[in-house]
């Protein structure tokens, strides 16, 4: 598991000629998309990686009285107060305290494709690497998963042995409760 | 594309509220009977002119016809063909509102309003009134040229006639100019001309000149003394003539009639052939003068044909330094976005975090005894650093103040218009024009002292006819004043009308159930003005067509809330109404008190805290569960904010020694936030809280505070109003503070 990409910023990627190499591979081999696995109360998880703006180390958060359950405060990122949400208490998981593995990742998911357009910064327990999924590969998530699981989930990845839930950003993004997912479609999104 | 459209309706909004300008001047000056301003006139048909350029342009069809139709009143008005009247202003007045609507449809990607603009074309033809009978020819008596009458544009005859009428004197005055420097050396002249006359015209002289200068013949209305002016304007290449009245027979008079010609952009100028063949011709630029006649204006002359030079004529030539003129000014403002200042401000705020940074290596490297020497240095060049943003953040925000006189040239419109519909003669009287405030509130304000002034035009000044019962002037003053106070804008909307009558309010409140009859005896003046402040609350039978059409003053102080102002209101039955707003300066930097609440640091804007005290627990007493304590003999309700945000003391922070009371007011509420520590007072950006937090109530906002850390701006009045909600507790402490003071 590399942790390369934790800490880094994960901007500019059109520009970077390794992304665009990997790109051109993504063509060959039929359309793939590019996800983010982390890692949240021992399992893994993965969005992808086209609505992932940044990722951050944890900087001191500020709370926010009065706010939703999974807010967990408030950051600033060059000026801009970002809102820090809890995944693990949006999606009913055990809570541990943050390590210095803990990470944010600032994700924004645009109006035309059921968000927001907010800038949001999700708390993660780890960031681990970049999964790439053809669609043909990606399981429904109704399957596997129990009904109150399913509503944050866009699909099922399995590589190497390891089994990786993709999480429908719309859900978390979303203005309000996304509709009930109707398999994988453009919930799993942004191709490379 | 977009944003050329942005550019097109700031640029245009500029000159619309240029415009507004002129006609309010314009109006003044018609109202003093001094007849109108024909530079006021020139000035308003440059700006429609320029209006029609740009609409066309930018294809923005409607407003260029509806210019296009403006531009041919204003030149009608220029060339006295159509008289000014008070009925013609309020076109225009109109003409200015639909402009203004355009733009708003514009901007909101709305199709141009049809309606309205072909409304306004059909009332430009019925405003317009010709003046009768032609009035005598003045210009019979005056020893002048026939050459230069034939040059005269139509608008330089008119006002020659004009001046003439008026018994003004003509001068020459002839002056040699370097032809390297005429453009700037004849705006200095004119500008030393102005305030003793009115150039009308000028002309080469034909006469002298050499191929580096040139003699030109101005012809000056004064009614000044030939010594006045030598002494005023003269000069060693400068020579003055007053023009001679002569009686000689009319039929040496040149055709009283030329030909209508356009003043601006005219190709070629006209050209009249006298009866006999020329006996001289010259060229106007002082070049090949074949036989010098004299000067044009003198008289004297033989006749004389002036003849356009192949390319461009001297009309239009010496046009060219006017035109100028125009463009320099505009030239020297930038017009921005305020989002690019916005960003700016974001960079500031992020260069003051580089700043503490290097303040906190600063001190380690200073702390090393080796490296004392660079530690020195460092420490010099963070000062530098720390002036210089400290500059740098005065000097974005100084660019985005604008003066309140942008908002009051459009409620000064706003009177006149609504005066002239309800028959009222008012004067509005405006001091502190030139106050600053952030480009953001003042944008923000209009529509809530639009609808004050409308209040006081509806229901502060009284009837011409009452107003004469009780002793008042016949016409009502409205006072619209602005000055700054300390870190605020304070505005205040003054009527001498009838003031608000209190038993009334009263009245309709105990019929709304705001309060009970019993209760009503306990109120204080300031409570019983607060009623007009609650939705849909009116004393009017019946809304009228100005104010109570929905939007009534609860929605005023919703808006200047939000702008963080405070409204209050003063009234005197019979002698008029005061309201008064007091807005923050910037919305960008405030100044707010940092606290400590449970371990967690919180700012509170200074605006809305009173003061700062000491938390005596023993001087706490329950009234119906809540806690309140006297404050020099009134009663003070608390609030304990640590329990209101629910926060649970941090498990590494001992109970403070002592705890301290800061006394929020808003508007004529008070509450005491009892908070841990008082760490400072500290100017702070306010940043918004993203989307999902909008829900949020009690904070305004977030800003950093240092070392990364982001602090809660808490929103005073939205605390207030919680913890005070309209309870019977709180009429009880209300009543019971009454009874006090």
């Amino acid at each position: 598991m590399s942790r390369k990409t934790a800490g880094t910023r994960v901007r500019n990627r059109e520009n970077d000629p390794r992304r665009a190499a990997l790109a051109r591979r993504a063509v060959e081999r039929g359309a793939r998309a590019e996800y983010l696995a982390f890692r949240m109360a021992e399992e893994i998880y993965a969005v992808p990686i086209a609505y992932v703006k940044e990722i951050l180390k944890l900087p001191p958060l500020t709370e926010v009285p009065r706010a939703p359950a999974d807010v967990m405060g408030v950051i600033s990122v060059r000026g801009r107060i970002v809102t820090v949400r809890d995944l693990r208490r949006r999606m009913r998981l055990p809570e541990s305290a943050p390590t210095r593995r803990s990470r944010i990742l600032l994700a924004e998911l645009a109006p035309e494709l059921g968000g927001t357009g907010e800038r949001v910064g999700l708390f993660v327990d780890e960031v681990l690497h970049v999964y790439r999924f053809t669609d043909a590969e990606l399981e429904s998530a109704a399957n596997v998963l129990g009904s109150e699981l399913a509503e944050y989930v866009a699909g099922i990845g399995r590589q190497a042995g390891e089994m990786i839930i993709l999480i429908d950003l719309r859900s978390i993004l979303g203005g309000q409760k996304a509709p009930p997912a109707p398999a994988r479609t453009a919930l799993a999104g942004g191709r490379a | 594309m977009v944003d050329q459209r942005d550019e097109f309706i700031s640029e245009a909004q500029e000159i619309i509220e240029g415009l507004a300008r002129d006609l309010l001047a314009l109006d003044a000056s018609l109202k003093r009977q001094q007849g109108a301003d024909h530079e006021l006139v020139n000035d308003a048909f440059r700006a429609v002119h320029t209006l029609k350029g740009l609409s066309s342009l930018f294809g923005v069809a409607r407003m260029s016809t509806l210019s296009h139709h403006l531009e041919d009143l204003l030149d009608d008005l220029r060339l006295g063909r159509v008289e000014l009247t008070a009925r013609v202003l309020d076109v225009l007045f109109r003409a200015v509102d639909v402009y203004g609507q355009i733009l708003a449809a514009l901007r909101a990607g709305d199709p141009e309003p049809a309606s309205v603009v072909d409304a306004l074309l059909s009332e430009l033809g019925q405003a317009i009134s010709r003046p009768t009978g032609g009035a005598s020819n003045p210009l019979a008596e005056y020893d002048l040229d026939p050459g230069l009458l034939a040059v005269l544009t139509e608008y330089e005859e008119h006002r020659l006639k004009t001046n003439l009428q008026q018994g003004v004197s003509l001068f020459v005055i002839r002056v040699r100019f370097d032809l390297a420097t005429i453009d700037g050396a004849l705006d200095n002249l004119k500008s030393r001309a102005k305030p003793h006359g009115e150039i009308l015209t000028y002309l080469p002289s034909g006469e002298g000149g050499d191929s580096d200068s040139i003699d030109l013949d101005v012809l000056l209305a004064s009614r000044q003394s030939l010594d006045v002016l030598r002494t005023e304007l003269g000069g060693p290449t400068v020579s003055i003539e007053p023009v001679a009245r002569r009686a000689r027979a009319p039929h040496e008079l040149p055709p009283s009639e030329p030909p209508p010609t356009q003043f601006l952009g005219s190709a070629a100028p006209r050209i009249t052939t006298p009866p006999a063949a020329p006996e001289g011709v010259f060229t106007p630029r002082g070049g090949s003068v074949a036989q010098a006649p004299p000067s044009p204006f003198a008289g004297t002359s033989p006749r004389v044909v002036i003849q356009p030079p192949p390319e461009g004529d001297p009309i239009a030539s010496l046009e060219v330094p006017r035109a100028g003129l125009s463009i320099r000014g505009v030239a020297q403002t930038v017009r921005v976005d305020i989002r690019k200042l916005d960003h700016l401000m974001n960079i500031v705020a992020e260069l003051a975090i580089v700043r503490s940074a290097l303040s906190r290596i600063t001190d380690r490297v200073r702390g090393l005894p080796e490296l004392r020497e660079l530690g020195i240095e460092l420490h010099r060049l963070h000062r530098g650093l720390d002036r210089h943003l400290g500059d740098l953040q005065s000097g974005i925000l100084e660019v985005r103040m604008v003066p309140l006189g942008q908002v009051f040239d459009k409620l000064a419109r706003v009177v006149r218009q609504i005066s002239r519909e309800h028959d009222k003669d008012i004067n509005l009287v405006i001091t502190g024009a030139e106050t600053e405030v952030d480009k953001l509130i003042v944008e923000e304000l209009s529509d809530p002292l639009m609808h004050m002034i409308r209040n006081a035009i509806d229901h502060g000044i009284e009837r011409r006819r009452v107003r004469e019962e009780r002793g008042k002037p016949e016409a009502g003053t409205i006072a619209l004043n602005a000055y700054q106070k300390g870190n605020h804008v304070v505005i205040e909307v003054q009527d001498d009308g009838a003031g608000i009558d209190e038993e009334r309010v009263l009245e309709k409140a105990i019929q709304r159930g705001l309060v009970a009859e019993g209760e009503a005896g306990a109120l204080l003046q300031r409570d019983i003005l607060a009623f007009i402040f609650v939705p849909g609350f009116t004393t009017k039978e019946g809304a009228s067509q100005l104010s109570g059409r929905g939007v009534g003053m609860d929605v005023v102080k919703t808006n200047i809330g939000k702008l963080g102002g405070v409204i209050d209101v003063h009234s005197e039955l019979g002698i008029g109404t005061k309201v008064t707003v007091t807005l923050p300066i910037t919305l960008a930097i405030i100044s707010a008190l940092v606290v400590v609440i449970a371990g967690r640091r919180y700012a509170l804007p200074l605006a809305s805290v009173l003061e700062a005290l000491v938390f005596d627990p023993w001087s706490v007493r329950t009234i119906e569960g809540r806690e309140v304590m006297t404050l020099r003999g009134s009663t003070l309700a608390l609030c304990r904010l640590d329990a209101l945000f629910g926060l649970p003391p941090l498990p590494d922070s001992p109970p403070p020694p002592r705890r301290f009371v800061v006394v929020v007011g808003v508007g004529n509420q008070r509450l005491g936030c009892v908070v841990d520590q008082l760490i400072g007072q500290q100017d702070i950006v306010i940043k918004p809280l993203g989307k999902s937090l909008e829900g949020v109530r009690g904070f305004a906002g977030a800003t950093e505070l240092g070392d990364q850390h982001v602090g809660l701006v808490i929103d005073a009045p939205a605390i207030v109003e919680d913890v005070l909600a309209a309870s019977d507790a709180t009429r009880l402490l209300g009543a019971r503070k009454g009874s006090e003071v």
